[in-house]
């Protein structure tokens, strides 16, 4: 299969778990169900970003999915390949918010599954400033834990903001690493379609920081593009769906560096690096981020991302 | 940012409307005129079935007259004019080559030409065996130059640079007699074999007009681009501008047109120096601008960024602004109409070349162990021709572009290094490129060359064509009066991204370039032949398979007859938008849009509705795709 077919199929896919899951909620809820994140001024934030449309009720959300349908367009065309990837992450988007119906919490420490507002607004500055050099999205399980870990340490020693989706949260907690927004660290979901808060983040920053208009994909795309310094490691094995995903972080500009050997891979935006080691450099020279480092040889890490932890007694 | 736009075919042929109607106050002849004196033109001619290679005829094949008076069909006649035609284009590509030979031969430390990319010669000289170790970059040079024309008259072996494709192409080849002995040889065999009572088989026949081809892409035109790259420096991204308003007014203009670079350079090298600056402004101008008409203009864009005044079909316009003080022509393309039309302003035309004598002309006879004086004499006289100006007749169309220029193989590799990972990748390949394509962001490449042709009206193919492609995700690679209609228009513009499909856009934005590549003149068609050789080697696949063709939607002259038969003898396939004079041959037709595939993988496609070749195109790149499972 193509790398177009994969993405294609795995957006599909994706699409009819989704409209199965909105049918079965208005089922059991009927269509005038209330539907929203918590702590956000902005509905379901991609759906909004991407079409500058609110969506408050299961009724809205299938309406909605009648829009992403649209998006859909299966040329063999990189614009329709991203499109299809932008359809996948609203899709996800669809999914998730779900879950949150009736006030429910669905995600619970360490995960963090959606991101307040204002989080977004706390880490907006250090990344214009540059604070934060770049947000690293790890998604899946690495081959070991100690692999896994080492990644993600790398990245929070260079202050990168790391989000972590799948298999990769039981290795971070099994190696007893501190995670939170407060040490940069942020577990999402272990479900794939939990990759959707990082997204969030990013088209929120565009909104809030940005200020592009609700509904302007394109300058969206620019944005995030330009001004969102991300990139998505996803370990193997990749399936039709992470593929899909990946079309839409392409989409919005962030590279997908990947252990799966075999993907079709598409310079500076879907790399194979077989060497997990190798990822933070690979990462970090696609997406164009260089840090300056200085290294100040003490026996403990030393970064910003540990000025917000807290040191408990024993 | 100013908003970026396109100028449009109207806008050009506004431009040169307003240009006309200066002609017709000083009752100036134009091609535009001469094309209705010229129409209907001779149906036998058109069809091809017209022959006068001996004094039994001219004998034309008609239904009552099937064959001619030594008994020659119409397949005989068709091929053999089809291959006498491909025997001038590759003299004339070949004839550029072997000059430029003979400037590396001149080459010296202190003489008029120097080697300035010693590194690229010494790669060639490797290539071919020669012993670099402790040699003096001259002594190199002279040897390397020797060597280079010897590939033109020697007696055994085929052309050295043919090692450069791959293993594939080459042993159909040899397989098929395909591979060009020496170059000369080939122009005279295909010459032998056309006169009255030799060949007359057409699969004979279109045989040696690929052999003479291929003679000219991977013999006269590489040695011409390879080693102008070696004197002059091979070229890399540089911004440039491009139509008739690149002209200045209150300057002295200087119009380089033509073929070689030797003379262009020394021009461009004079007019540039404080001197010369000096000595206009004493004759009352601002200062000194020299911009291009043609391949020689390619050829100072791409390695100084000299502007482009026009293509093919606008050298009229360039004396028309009544702003031309001189007009320096050497080789190939040049309209004897300049002579007289220059006559009706004060613009001098100057031949150089003995190639290229023609009458009402100011000849400068140019050669590499004068040039200096010669180009010094050429500029003085631009200078001193700037008083006899008639202002009342000068109006330069204010239509410029932008344009970057100057993507040479080894500049684009460069580019392709830039958006490699060095985690990863191995830098100095094309693999990013073919990634590009092997993911489906770029659909393909089309190489887009040739010449105007009063047939399609003027340049409207090669940019409708090239906007069609690059919306579908399409990258061009253009040369010639092609890469100079994409300037006009503005599809050397990084910002031209705007108008591309999202694969090529991103891939334009990652590696910071235009969507329409410029990679020279006519000769550097032959940069064309090696990056695709490159590709299907780091593939690993024949040139054939990849999904990329030629495309000549204006084509005019023998040259770009040649051309195509070097590009589909490569296992390219090529799409003309003119027909070759072969039509009134089923035979020949049939052998060039189909039989050429069993010996080289490739064929013609002649399609004279341009929508539909850009389809033709499109569904071609698309089946090699479905071929190779990508």
């Amino acid at each position: 299969m193509t790398l177009f077919e994969t993405v294609f199929s795995g957006n599909d896919a994706v699409y009819g778990l989704t409209e199965n899951a909105i049918n079965a909620a208005i089922e059991q809820h009927g269509a005038d169900k209330a539907i929203s994140f918590p702590d956000t001024a902005y509905s379901l934030p991609c759906y909004y970003a991407v079409t500058g449309v609110k969506v408050a009720t299961l009724g809205e959300l299938k309406e909605a999915l009648g829009v992403v349908k649209t998006l859909m367009t299966r040329e063999m065309k990189t614009h329709d390949v991203f499109m299809s990837g932008v359809a996948t992450a609203l899709c996800a988007e669809f999914i998730e918010v779900l879950k949150y119906i009736d006030g429910a919490t669905p995600y619970e420490a360490p995960c963090a599954g959606h991101v307040p507002d204002a989080i977004i607004r706390e880490l907006g500055v250090p990344l214009v400033t540059g604070d934060i050099p770049g947000v690293a999205v790890i998604l899946g399980s690495a081959p070991t834990t100690e692999e896994g870990v080492a990644l993600v340490k790398s990245y929070q020693a260079q202050g990168i903001l790391v989000t972590l989706v799948g298999g990769i949260i039981d290795q971070v907690e099994e190696a007893g690493m501190k995670t939170g927004a407060n040490v940069r660290v942020i577990p999402l979901g272990k479900d794939v379609t939990a990759v959707i808060h990082v997204v969030s983040i990013a088209l929120r920053a565009a909104l809030i920081f940005g200020n592009v208009k609700p509904g302007d994909a394109a300058s969206l795309m620019t944005y995030t593009k330009d001004r969102v310094p991300a990139f998505v490691n996803a370990f193997a094995p990749l399936d039709d769906v992470i593929v899909a995903c990946g079309a839409g972080a392409i989409a919005l500009g962030f590279p997908v560096i990947t252990n799966q050997e075999g993907v079709s891979e598409v310079p500076k935006s879907l790399i194979c690096q077989p060497d997990v080691e190798k990822f933070n450099a690979t990462s970090l020279e696609a997406r164009d981020i260089k840090i300056k480092i200085t290294n100040i040889d003490i026996p403990v890490a030393y970064a910003s991302a540990f000025e917000g932890e807290i040191i408990r007694r024993g | 940012m100013s908003e970026f736009k396109l100028t449009t075919v109207e806008e050009f042929e506004a431009a040169t409307e307003r240009l006309l109607e200066t002609g017709a106050k000083v009752g100036a002849d134009a091609w535009q005129f001469r094309v209705k004196n010229q129409t209907p033109h001779c149906k036998f001619g058109e069809e091809g079935v017209c022959c006068r290679i001996c004094s039994m005829g001219p004998c034309r094949i008609t239904k009552k007259a099937p064959r001619g008076i030594c008994g020659c069909d119409v397949h005989g006649i068709v091929g053999r004019n089809y291959l006498k035609f491909t025997a001038g284009g590759s003299a004339t590509h070949s004839d550029h080559g072997r000059e430029i030979c003979h400037t590396l031969y001149e080459s010296s430390a202190d003489g008029c030409y120097q080697v300035k990319d010693p590194e690229k010669l010494i790669r060639i000289a490797k290539e071919w065996g020669v012993e670099t170790e402790g040699k003096d970059i001259y002594d190199l040079a002279h040897e390397v130059a020797e060597m280079g024309l010897w590939e033109y008259g020697k007696p055994f072996g085929t052309q050295r640079f043919l090692k450069r494709a791959p293993q594939s192409q080459q042993e159909l080849w040899e397989k098929n007699e395909l591979a060009p002995r020496a170059i000369d040889r080939e122009v005279s065999c295909s010459l032998h074999m056309a006169h009255m009572g030799c060949s007359s088989l057409p699969e004979a026949l279109i045989k040696q007009s690929i052999r003479a081809g291929l003679s000219d892409g991977w013999g006269g035109s590489m040695m011409g681009t390879e080693f102008s790259d070696v004197l002059f420096g091979t070229p890399k991204p540089i911004d440039t501008e491009a139509n008739l308003g690149v002209m200045v007014e209150e300057n002295v203009n200087i119009v380089v047109h033509g073929h070689d670079p030797s003379l262009s350079e020394m021009v461009c090298e004079y007019a540039d120096s404080p001197e010369m600056i000096a000595y206009a402004k004493e004759m009352g101008a601002k200062g000194i601008t020299v911009s291009g008409v043609c391949c020689t203009s390619n050829e100072v864009a791409m390695r100084r960024g000299i502007p482009m005044a026009g293509n093919f079909l606008q050298q009229e316009n360039v004396v028309l602004t009544g702003a031309c003080e001189a007009i320096v022509v050497d080789v190939q393309c040049i309209f004897p109409a300049l002579g007289p039309l220059s006559k009706c302003f004060h613009t001098k035309f100057i031949t150089t070349s003995p190639i290229a004598q023609m009458p009402d002309s100011e000849f400068i006879r140019f050669d590499a162990k004068t040039a200096d004086e010669k180009a010094k004499l050429i500029v003085k006289t631009a200078i001193e021709n700037f008083k006899n100006r008639k202002p009342e007749l000068v109006h330069i169309p204010q239509l410029k572009q932008k344009a970057t220029v100057g993507y040479s193989v080894e500049a684009i590799i460069k580019c392709l290094d830039g958006v490699a990972n060095s985690q990863v990748d191995e830098m100095g390949t094309v693999k990013p490129l073919l990634q590009c394509v092997t993911s489906g962001v770029l659909r393909g490449a089309v190489a887009m060359v040739g010449c105007n042709n009063p047939r399609i009206r003027p340049d409207l193919a090669h940019i409708e064509l090239m906007k069609k492609l690059i919306a579908n995700d399409i990258v061009i690679i253009a040369s010639g009066c092609s890469a100079q209609a994409a300037a006009k228009a503005g599809l050397m513009d990084k910002r031209a991204k705007d108008i591309c499909g999202d694969g090529l856009k991103r891939v334009c934005e990652l590696a910071d370039i235009p969507p329409v590549l410029h990679m020279g003149s006519c000769v550097d068609i032959s940069r064309m032949m090696i990056l695709a050789s490159e590709l299907a080697k780091c593939a690993g696949t024949h040139v054939s398979q990849l999904p990329v063709v030629g495309c000549a939607p204006e084509w005019m002259s023998e040259k770009a007859v040649s051309i195509g038969n070097y590009v589909i003898g490569t296992g390219i396939d090529t799409f003309l938008g003119v027909d070759p004079y072969v039509s009134g041959s089923s035979e020949i037709a049939e052998i060039l849009t189909n039989g050429t595939r069993e010996w080289v993988e490739a064929a013609f496609t002649v399609e004279k509705d341009i929508d539909k070749l850009g389809d033709a195109m499109i569904a071609r790149i698309e089946e090699k795709r479905a071929a190779l499972g990508i």
